[in-house]
């Protein structure tokens, strides 16, 4: 990698799930062509996959922005949705407010947020009720 | 999701200690599985999981693994990918679409169907391969 940073940002569209995961996907893609360990490039890919489906299956849409650097890989993910009332509980594992439809689709295991946490160095999540939520999550490169 | 009793869970198995590698046509000839997509046979596999639910095969599975799963969609493929996993087995005799083979040769993931259940599919890799259970890596509760 050189010095340089690296900035791409991928539109979601919500109920998309034919598109579903093409984001993270193309993330993972970009950070194995930079030359990243495959352990790393696997917990950014599950991370971002994971916030990815989050913002498919709740939101109206939302906007996931892949940002490194030498020393970090940044993944932001900004939703117009209805957000998220009580962060503390929407982490732990098992809890979930799916659909049985989003069940069918294989999604809704009460893990997406737990396996954010599990995969990244530093997460932060902030969230305003009937309007969105952010995630930020870090993964540090050394 | 629905029949064997244990098609909503997520289960993990790993291992042949000091034998021969476990390969994907090991996997298929020992559930008698038909290939989709496989252009080499001979790649290792490292376990296996068994789900419906993708946030389960992700924390559960280690790269290499291979999944068994009722998921006939194209999120099982996408999985599959993220988590670097060896192959996908559609179970339950689950029509698989014509845009789940697509994906599968598009982002070259080796997939198979098979008839048999979940439950029959891991305890045939357990007794005839001796792939044994492995804790869960990501488990926390």
């Amino acid at each position: 990698m050189t010095d340089a940073e690296f900035v791409h940002a991928y539109e979601i569209a919500g109920s998309d799930f034919t598109n579903a995961g093409r984001a993270s996907t193309s993330i993972k893609e970009t950070l194995k062509e930079m030359g990243l360990a495959s352990a790393l490039v696997r917990r950014v890919a599950i991370a971002a996959y994971e916030a990815e489906m989050n913002t498919v299956m709740y939101a109206r849409r939302g906007t996931m922005t892949l940002h490194v650097t030498p020393a970090d890989v940044t993944i932001d993910v900004r939703d117009e949705g209805p957000g998220i009332p009580d962060i503390p509980l929407a982490m732990q594992e098992g809890y979930s407010t799916a659909t049985p439809e989003m069940r069918e689709l294989g999604f809704g295991a009460g893990m997406g947020l737990p396996n954010i946490k599990r995969n990244a160095d530093d997460l932060t999540i902030t969230s305003d009720v009937g309007r969105g939520t952010i995630l930020v999550m870090t993964v540090h490169v050394s | 999701m629905s029949g064997a009793a244990q098609a909503d869970g997520a289960g993990t198995a790993a291992g042949r200690g000091g034998q021969a590698a476990i390969t994907l046509a090991d996997v298929r000839a020992a559930i008698g599985a038909e290939v989709i997509w496989c252009p080499d046979p001979a790649v290792p596999v490292a376990g296996v999981v068994t789900a419906d639910l993708m946030s389960d095969v992700l924390v559960d599975a280690r790269p290499g693994f291979v999944l068994i799963t009722g998921l006939a969609t194209v999120q099982a493929i996408r999985t599959a990918a993220i988590a670097d996993l060896a192959a996908v087995v559609f179970a339950r005799g689950k029509v698989v679409p014509s845009e789940v083979v697509d994906l599968a040769r598009e982002m070259r993931v080796p997939a198979f169907a098979s008839r048999r259940s979940l439950f029959e599919a891991a305890g045939l890799l357990y007794a005839s391969l001796g792939i044994r259970a492995a804790e869960a890596p990501g488990r926390t509760a």
